[in-house]
């Protein structure tokens, strides 16, 4: 292992070519990795944020929350099913909103108005009052900070921000959230097409302590017999695109881990046929196939590392320099640990590819220079 | 030649290791390459591929059809602005639709003159003649199909038939139906019933007789302040998430175009330090350098065109798929403008390799390096 290492040390030039190539394949790997967390993120930080166990659509909208509608009467039922212990409604919309002091901008900042009664994390039990909202964090790239008046939609309806919240996109819009009764008043003024209505777009469902939540679920879709009920789980699933874009993505950063595999091959079989008679002395003197097989695992262990290191660097630097808002984009730690642990496991396996050659290497023949 | 080839008989795991990286980058490449298209055009087809030449949104939209409405006051300040000449009304909503027994989701699309909003080309069927007609999307309909619209609560069910298919008339990456706005009036109150007015998300312009469309455009930009006018090809481009998809590609494409010459140059560099004592020794005995030369060429060349075409051949049936709702096309264009352009990397990546070969002393081969 010490022979390996020192080997590594001594001659670097031999090792950098494949560490380059794998740098920028580890480059890949994570900006892969983090444009796929940066989309699901932005979609789907609203549902994500939901301290409530179940969601409760229409059963025709298919779980999509625009095309959802619950009446009062089927609140009521919810109300009444075995093992709930709160039902809170929601509904959204999504609009254009500006700020106060530019009510004609043509620039307006993509928002989603939330309706609540079970809030998410970071959002106050007690929803504002009429005419206030919480505000996404993401909000602040566009300079919206607390006690600014932002106008909504083209009824310029205007809600004071009175607190901040991370990470409750939705849809790839920054999210406000509001009472039920500022989301109806700021609908029905900016949606004419949807004024009047007394429905909401889904219930929150908290199940008592020790329930569980599945149960309650089927137990809420038998009562109504008008609803789907989804765990929060399985609803950021279902929402459109989401496991569409993460199984393609994963496709894709499969294969590019396989390109990595590839790649570590190649290049250590080259090495290897450079080592060929460096072997054959090695176990001339004494040296197992063991030791040998150990040192060419370790240096693809340490090259692969290496790369991993320069592609999360590169990550990190990339998730700070780009513009809020640009490109979906987060570097997180489970998503640069899993893609070091995928390019090590490409580049050891890779490595083993040249294993065969190692064990074939005949002492005599390599020292006689006839390998 | 026989020299080149030779070689990578002898040596057959290390070439075909390279052919495989360069396979497996070509396949990403192209595959990355028609998830872009076919998703910008799932995205925004229905825009791109419509006959209206401009389309006005409400400017509180951002250039998205469904977030747009355009209340009958907006209407009529649009309709007065000089430069518009026929006017059309753009509805649309997505619905639950039932097809032979099965849910799905649709995207429909009603106007009051399908002279001047209508997808540019059927593939199959005719137009609609009458009220309840539809084009659908080609990728997710069949002509005679009855789609019907799925009612919440006890609101009446209302059945439009499939008579005409369009390609590549997707929005927002679902099956979308073009049909008229009293039958999307229709579905929209059997899916709400307590809808107060059907307003129009959009208004369809052809800009009156010597008026271009971005004369219009600029028109009615400066004349109605909630309003955005776009012509039809800037609608489909700047359609919020296009641009995002575009430019989160091209960054994945130009990684994985610069692996590609990086693996090919090294390798051949790699290969040529280790074998320089053998060319120095053809050099020595009569071997011109351009013969090496040529060979390294013809080397980077079979590796090259291989793995394009090993590439090619494992995306092609991919290409006939649906991956995710989206429908993939194999275009030979592209295949054959990603194949040239990382040929050409490939070939330029071998620089360095070749320097070296032509750097090659035959004397070299006479005093050995002892000597040196």
């Amino acid at each position: 292992m010490k022979l390996a290492l020192r080997e590594m040390r001594r001659r670097p030039g031999r090792f950098v070519v494949a560490w380059t190539i794998l740098a920028l394949i580890a480059v890949l790997l994570m900006f892969l990795g983090g444009l796929l967390d940066g989309l699901l993120g932005s979609q789907t930080g609203a549902y994500r944020s939901q301290q409530a166990d179940l969601i409760v659509y229409s059963e025709n909208a298919r779980e999509s929350l625009p095309r959802s509608q619950i009446t009062p009467e089927v609140k009521a039922e919810v109300e009444r099913v075995e093992g709930v212990a709160e039902v809170g409604s929601l509904g959204s919309t999504q609009l254009g909103a500006r700020p106060e002091d530019d009510p004609d901008s043509r620039d307006l900042m993509a928002v989603v108005l939330f309706g609540y009664e079970v809030a998410p994390r970071g959002v106050p039990e007690d929803p504002p009052g009429l005419g206030k909202v919480v505000a996404d964090s993401s909000l602040r790239s566009d300079g919206v900070s607390v006690g600014d008046t932002l106008l909504i939609g083209p009824a310029r309806t205007p809600v004071e921000v009175v607190g901040m919240v991370d990470a409750t996109t939705y849809s790839g819009q920054a999210s406000l959230w509001a009472s039920i009764e500022t989301w109806r008043a700021v609908t029905d003024e900016n949606r004419p097409d949807l004024a009047g209505r007394t429905t909401v777009q889904a219930l929150m469902v908290r199940v008592e302590a020790g329930d569980d939540p599945e149960k309650v679920a089927a137990a809420i879709d038998d009562a109504t017999g008008e609803t789907k009920t989804l765990t929060i789980s399985a609803a950021i699933e279902a929402l459109p695109g989401v496991s569409q874009q993460r199984s393609t993505f994963s496709q894709i950063i499969g294969v590019t881990a396989l390109v990595a595999g590839v790649v570590v091959a190649l290049f250590f079989a080259l090495i290897t046929v450079e080592r060929t008679a460096l072997y054959g002395i090695l176990k001339a003197i004494g040296a197992s196939n063991r030791t040998l097989v150990g040192g060419v695992v370790l240096q693809a262990l340490v090259v692969s590392l290496a790369a991993a290191l320069v592609g999360a660097v590169a990550a990190l630097v990339f998730d700070v320099l780009i513009e809020p808002g640009a490109l979906p984009f987060a570097a997180t730690p489970a998503r640069l640990l899993t893609s070091t642990m995928l390019l090590v496991i490409a580049g050891v396996v890779g490595s083993a590819f040249s294993l065969r050659r190692v064990l074939r290497v005949d002492p005599a023949a390599a020292i006689g220079g006839t390998p | 030649m026989r020299l080149a080839f030779t070689e990578i008989r002898r040596a057959p795991v290390r070439y075909l290791l390279l052919v495989a990286a360069v396979a497996l980058l070509m396949f990403l490449i192209l595959f990355q390459q028609a998830l872009q298209d076919g998703l910008v055009t799932a995205f925004v087809g229905a825009v791109r591929n419509q006959s209206a030449p401009v389309l006005v949104y409400s400017v509180d939209a951002q250039r998205t059809l469904q977030a747009s409405v355009i209340p009958p006051p907006l209407e009529a300040e649009l309709r007065a602005v000089d430069g518009v000449g026929d006017v059309a009304r753009v509805d649309q909503g997505t619905f639950t639709v039932e097809v032979d027994g099965e849910l799905r989701d649709a995207t429909i699309l009603g106007t009051d003159n399908a002279e001047i909003f209508h997808p540019t080309e059927l593939v199959e069927g005719r137009e609609p003649e009458t009220a309840g007609e539809a084009i659908g999307s080609s990728v997710d309909f069949a002509v005679g199909d009855e789609v019907e619209i799925v009612p919440f609560g006890d609101a009446e069910a209302t059945t439009i038939t499939v008579v005409g298919l369009a390609r590549d008339v997707q929005l927002n990456v679902t099956p979308t139906l073009f049909t008229d706005s009293e039958t999307f009036a229709e579905a929209d109150r059997a899916a709400n019933p307590d809808v107060a007015v059907v307003l129009p998300n959009a208004l369809a312009v052809v800009p009156a007789s010597g008026v271009s469309a971005e004369d219009v455009v600029d028109a009615i930009d400066a004349a109605v302040p909630d309003a955005e006018a776009l012509t039809r090809t800037e609608a489909a481009d700047t359609a919020p998430g296009v641009a995002q998809v575009r430019q989160s590609f091209q960054i994945i494409f130009a990684l994985y175009v610069l692996v590609i010459p990086l693996v090919t140059g090294l390798f051949f560099l790699i290969i040529t330090l280790q074998k320089a004592d053998a060319l120095t020794l053809l050099r020595a005995i009569g071997a011109p350098a351009s013969t090496l030369v040529r060979t390294l060429l013809l080397q980077v060349g079979a590796v090259l065109v291989l793995g394009l075409l090993v590439g090619t051949l494992l995306y092609a049936p991919l290409s006939q798929m649906q991956v995710g709702g989206l429908k993939l096309q194999f275009d030979a264009g592209s295949v054959l403008a990603w194949a040239v352009l990382i040929a050409v990397l490939g070939l330029l990546s071998v620089f360095a390799a070749m320097r070296r070969v032509l750097r090659i002393d035959p004397v070299e081969a006479t005093i050995g390096p002892g000597v040196r």
